[in-house]
């Protein structure tokens, strides 16, 4: 198995505050992994460092192979690696005006000549392309409606099939459910799991809560004010260890715990309670 | 603390600071500081209502038996600011993107906000004195002096536009590996387009109006025909003329604003 992700002692601080202290991981093709942590642990820093939207203070990103970022210089070849990566957001980042196709035919850009993307014309068979991502998402139905009258869910269904016919080799997902009700939730990391299994995409998604990490992804690395608390099997997240790792402010993780349907499990939500009190 | 119980929220808002005062004291102190140089005399209206009187009856009736020549120099008009305007929007699209703070360094976005600056400050009637003398009198200079001003207009307020925008669609098309020229094709202009078309329709709508009085210092349109009657004292043509600018543009208002509320 190849490595997709390789971050060696990232840091980065911003004007407030340290937001990545000395963060190393490597992540493996194929994996699907959960970047859990209370808000302004530094997930969505991280994340955004990944597809080089920010250059760090020091310390190197390399994907698939191929240097991202080195001591705060970002590569020269950038778009070349975000071409590779698809970037799923929180809150859903399409361009409300244009159709759901034209949002989804985005993601060929980085492969149409400048003289036909800046024409915006694309041809059948792209279109096809963006036809079948629509379907393999199941909204094919919308595509030419412009993308603002869809609903937040079908939005962020639209941007994943904006990263299928990017073909994608890392899918990157900043939050991608914090904005959605549980079922639209559901759907989507189901999507991102199938697109794990099925296109053998390296899935990296921030997650504010615990139970989806556990029911989606293998691995969980957890962030604690911008440091790696935790790298290992999810099933290992027990609620006592979440305690442990992030104290008091386990709170913020805690109450997603106890209302989970997913984590049906009362004496683990009392002793979380002990936990946190 | 305490949260204050509902009766403790008084219903009238907290008094107007100290600065709003100020600011009424300031406004009425520039009124008055203006009066004399603006040479007030808001009197005299009243003693010269009956010169005025005299002056107004000549208006009518109106005279419209030239109305063939007034209605094709107004077209004329027309004309010219539909150049005048199609050559700005074609200018502004480059200098407003230019002038962006959100979409190039400050190198590039400070000497084309100045030069568009320069484009604003003077008005159109100058630019159309100097461009007679340049490509002689006619329409066409009058086109060349709705191009630099306008462009000047449209170039900061395409500008505006485009700083107003959300960033995150932006990001959303960067994050694919698409170019800068492609960012700012997909991304912001779907995001401005709207608003762009309107202040277009508006830019039009006014250049119609100017263009009815670059004619005064030679640069074609009614404004020639405008200037000939007021200087040979013949007002009931004057008042044909005024009648069919005002129609014109109040025609043209209409129907811009129709096209306005269905781009929005």
């Amino acid at each position: 198995m190849t490595t997709a992700i390789v971050v060696d002692h990232l840091n980065k601080t911003f004007p407030c505050c340290k937001a990545l202290d000395d963060v190393s991981l490597s992540i493996d093709g194929g994996e699907m992994v959960a970047l859990i942590g209370a808000s302004g642990s530094g997930k969505s820093t991280l994340l955004r460092h990944l597809s080089g939207f920010i250059a760090a203070d020091s310390g190197t990103v390399t994907v698939l192979g191929r240097q991202m970022q080195d001591k705060g210089r970002l590569a020269p070849n950038i778009r070349r690696l975000r071409a590779e990566i698809g970037f799923v957001f929180q809150q859903f980042n399409l361009v409300n005006r244009l159709s759901v196709m034209t949002n989804v035919l985005v993601g060929l850009l980085y492969r149409t000549s400048l003289v036909r993307s800046l024409l915006m014309r694309f041809s059948i068979h792209e279109k096809q392309q963006a036809l079948e991502a629509l379907a393999a998402v199941g909204i094919q139905q919308f595509a030419w409606q412009r993308a603002a009258t869809l609903s937040g869910g079908q939005q962020q269904r639209a941007a994943l099939a904006r990263c299928i016919v990017q073909q994608a080799r890392i899918v990157l997902a900043d939050e991608p459910i914090a904005s959605l009700d549980p079922e639209s939730a559901r759907n989507v990391m189901e999507l991102l799991a199938q697109m794990n299994r099925e296109r053998g995409c390296t899935v990296v998604v921030s997650l504010h809560q615990v139970e989806f990490a556990i029911k989606y992804c293998p691995r969980t690395i957890a962030l604690h004010r911008g440091q790696v608390v935790y790298d290992g099997p999810s099933s290992a997240l027990t609620p006592q260890l979440l305690g442990e790792l992030y104290g008091s402010d386990v709170e913020e993780l805690f109450d997603m715990l106890l209302d989970s349907p997913a984590l049906k499990m009362p004496a683990t939500a009392h002793s979380l309670q002990r936990v946190a009190v | 603390m305490t949260k204050p119980t509902i009766r403790d929220v008084p219903l009238a808002p907290p008094p107007g600071n100290l600065s709003t005062t100020l600011a009424w004291g300031v406004l009425f102190i520039v009124l008055a500081w203006s009066w004399k140089g603006a040479d007030m005399r808001p009197l005299d209206l009243l003693k010269d209502s009956g010169n005025m009187g005299t002056f107004a009856r000549d208006f009518f009736p109106p005279d419209f038996r030239e109305w063939r020549i007034y209605l094709e120099e107004m077209i004329i008009t027309v004309h010219i600011a539909v150049w005048g305007t199609a050559l700005s929007i074609i200018c502004a699209v480059p200098f407003g993107l230019m002038s962006a703070e959100n979409l190039v360094p400050s190198w590039v976005y400070q000497p084309v906000r100045r030069m568009m600056d320069a484009c604003r400050a003077i008005n159109e009637m100058v630019f159309a004195m100097l461009f007679i003398v340049a490509v002689g009198l006619g329409p066409f200079a009058g086109v060349l002096a709705l191009w630099i001003h306008t462009t000047g207009v449209l170039a900061k307020l395409f500008a505006e536009a485009v700083e107003a925008i959300d960033p995150r669609p932006v990001e959303g098309i960067r994050a694919t590996g698409a170019n800068a020229l492609e960012e700012i094709l997909y991304g912001v202009i779907p995001q401005v387009l709207p608003l762009w078309i309107s202040y277009t329709l508006y830019r039009f709508e006014s250049n119609v109006r100017s263009a009815s009085v670059l004619g005064i210092v030679g640069a074609g349109g009614i404004g020639v025909i405008l200037h000939e009657v007021i200087r040979g004292f013949e007002y009931a043509q004057t008042a044909a003329v005024l009648l069919i600018i005002i129609v014109s543009v109040t025609l043209i208002d209409l129907v811009s604003a129709r096209i306005r509320q269905l781009v929005i």
